[in-house]
């Protein structure tokens, strides 16, 4: 599968590194599902590239430090996923790059290997994506108490008491733990996986999360046979934080026998009780 | 969403001077001793930066913006990304402005002298604390009294008799 | 003034709410008041953000080292949006990852493991502003 970002270059015309930006952003597009932005069409009518931006990942390619391309985004309140600048790849490459704004091959060649290490950065996100959960929707209620918001999905999702989930496609689940254990347990440093092969009891042990404040047993919702895990968290146990139903998912199971398990699992209604009162009675 | 009261206490980050570390400090001191129960530090930094969480309960909830210099960025920036402040000061006022725009402290190397400082911020953060929260029930009787009055002889016209 | 000017800017985020926020600032200070401060200065993030003219006028197109306490990246994110070109983000996150189980204190106050992770974060930012140094 390929990279499927929303590329916005800084498009800068009179610098050959903004002519470089611009070169890599069109080898993302042609050898990827990645759309680009005009920044320049964007500055004046953001409609157009408003879902765009929202739906797919944003690549921010400056040419230089005065950053354009960057300003934009902050300006539009975008969230940027991915920066380049193309004076820091030519200082960390250690390349020599000409002042003409017509790309010569050392130009090029820049450019097609900063494209090419973008594609292998995505293909390994990809290798911790499990099998693709095609029906999830991400639709949040949402609990506030104080300035913390506690988001749980409406529909699709089971819940233990334990604050785990779980999302069910045919005899494949994925697990993960809800919005109430990443606020408690704030900056998640640690995560420890759970094997792969691993036959898991409804209610054993899936793995484990640590931050600063405590560790976290991750409860498994359902029974079955670890068939995949988040590889992104070894790395960065904080895509948990970010967003505990999407990117920061735990591990994937096959499952035994998700009838007998659902008799012992809330769905949307009964787990909103159960963090409402998990959340008025205690202070996170 | 939970009936309790809570007043956000925006203090500044204070990195360039001593009034900041000063804020900051007596700011913690509200939160770990004074009123855990009714305060919220909102984070300076993350209100800035665009912080959800932070943003959506200054505009929900009363603020005391706590400020280290006359720069007042605390209660400049709750003012333009979530509304009026319900009372703000600059701690200058109680320490003195050259002791404020001194260099700033490492925790490390607080003196009595300073913890007096602290205290006497946290003692001004406190009195200025309970009069948001007097004002704040005072309103809410109010408002009780008026919905109250307006349906009391019970043949649902507004006479109030 | 000159002088000051080509000094390294090193920010931290200085976040109130969390032990990190103040590991951040207490090895920002360090390293500019004790480690370099012939090299080092630094900039309150508040003052960049609200476009206080000297501050931004001190950190646009200058290098700047950025220590942030969590992976939200206050001040990495806001530096860059003022025009400053952050060298490198540390993030307060990282060092604890080298030290699992440590009890640093809480964003009041530190405890004794909690100043170690403070003195190894302004000695890797220290080396970073006496590079930058060589090659400003």
């Amino acid at each position: 599968m390929s990279s499927r970002y929303a590329v916005l270059p800084c498009n800068g015309l009179d610098k050959s590194v903004g002519c470089i930006a611009r070169e890599i952003a069109l080898g993302l597009v042609d050898r990827s599902e990645s759309d680009l932005i005009c920044p320049v069409l964007f500055r004046v009518s953001d409609a157009r590239y408003s879902k765009m931006a929202a739906e797919k990942p944003l690549l921010v390619i400056d040419g230089c430090s005065t950053r354009c391309a960057s300003k934009l985004a902050a300006e539009k309140g975008l969230k940027v996923a991915k920066k380049i600048t193309v004076t820091e790849e030519v200082k960390n490459r250690n390349v020599k790059v000409g002042k003409s704004l017509k790309l010569g091959d050392s130009e090029l060649e820049l450019a097609g290997s900063v494209v090419e290490e973008l594609l292998k950065e995505e293909k390994k996100e990809e290798s911790a994506a499990g099998h693709e959960f095609s029906t999830i929707t991400y639709d949040y209620e949402i609990y506030k108490k104080d300035k913390f918001i506690f988001r749980v999905p409406r529909t699709g999702f089971y819940f233990n008491e334990n604050d785990c989930w779980v999302v069910v496609e045919g005899n494949r689940a994925r697990v993960g733990v809800a919005d109430y254990v990443q606020q408690s347990l704030s900056d998640i440093m640690f995560f420890t996986p759970p094997a792969i092969g691993a036959e898991i009891e409804q209610f054993g042990e899936l793995g484990s999360i640590e931050s600063g404040k405590a560790v976290f047993e991750v409860i498994s919702p359902v029974s079955g046979v670890v068939t995949a895990v988040n590889e992104n968290l070894i790395s960065a146990p904080e895509l948990i934080n970010e967003n505990p139903y999407e990117k920061g998912w735990i591990a994937e199971l096959e499952l035994t026998d998700f009838e007998s398990d659902k008799e012992f699992l809330l769905d949307f209604e009964g787990y909103f009780k159960v963090l409402k009162r998990k959340v008025d009675e205690f202070h996170v | 969403m939970s009936d309790e009261v809570k007043i956000g206490v925006v203090s500044c980050s204070g990195e360039d001077c001593l009034g900041g570390t000063i804020s900051r400090l007596a700011t913690r001191k509200m939160l770990d001793e004074i009123r855990p129960d009714e305060t919220v530090t909102i984070c300076l930094p993350l209100f800035l930066a665009g912080g959800a969480e932070e943003r959506g309960f200054a505009e929900a909830y009363p603020t005391l913006a706590v400020d280290g210099c006359d720069k007042l960025c605390a209660k400049r920036a709750t003012e333009k990304y979530s509304g009026k402040v319900s009372d703000a000061f600059d701690v200058s006022s109680l320490i003195g402005k050259e002791a404020a725009e001194s260099k700033p402290l490492s925790t490390r190397y607080l003196t009595e002298e300073h913890q007096e400082m602290v205290n006497k911020v946290a003692k001004e953060i406190r009195i200025r604390f309970e009069n948001i929260l007097s004002d704040y029930y005072k309103n809410a009787a109010q408002r009780i009294k008026e919905s109250g009055n307006a349906s009391n002889c019970g043949c649902g016209c507004t006479c109030g008799k | 003034m000159s002088s000051m000017s080509k000094k390294v800017k090193v920010i931290p985020c200085s976040g109130m709410g969390k032990v990190h926020g103040l590991v951040a600032r207490e090895a920002a200070l360090k390293v500019v008041s004790e480690l370099c401060p012939a090299d080092a200065e630094t900039v309150c993030l508040a003052y960049i953000v609200t476009g206080d003219d000297e501050a931004k006028e001190k950190i646009e197109g200058a290098p700047c080292l950025t220590l942030d306490g969590c992976p939200k990246m206050c001040a990495a994110k806001n530096v860059e949006l003022a025009g400053g070109i952050v060298k490198k983000g540390y993030r307060v996150v990282d060092i604890f990852k080298g030290h699992r189980g440590v009890k640093p204190g809480n964003a009041t106050a530190l405890t004794e493991e909690g100043w170690l992770l403070v003195d190894e974060l302004a000695d890797k930012v220290k080396e970073n502003v006496l590079e930058l140094g060589k090659e400003g």
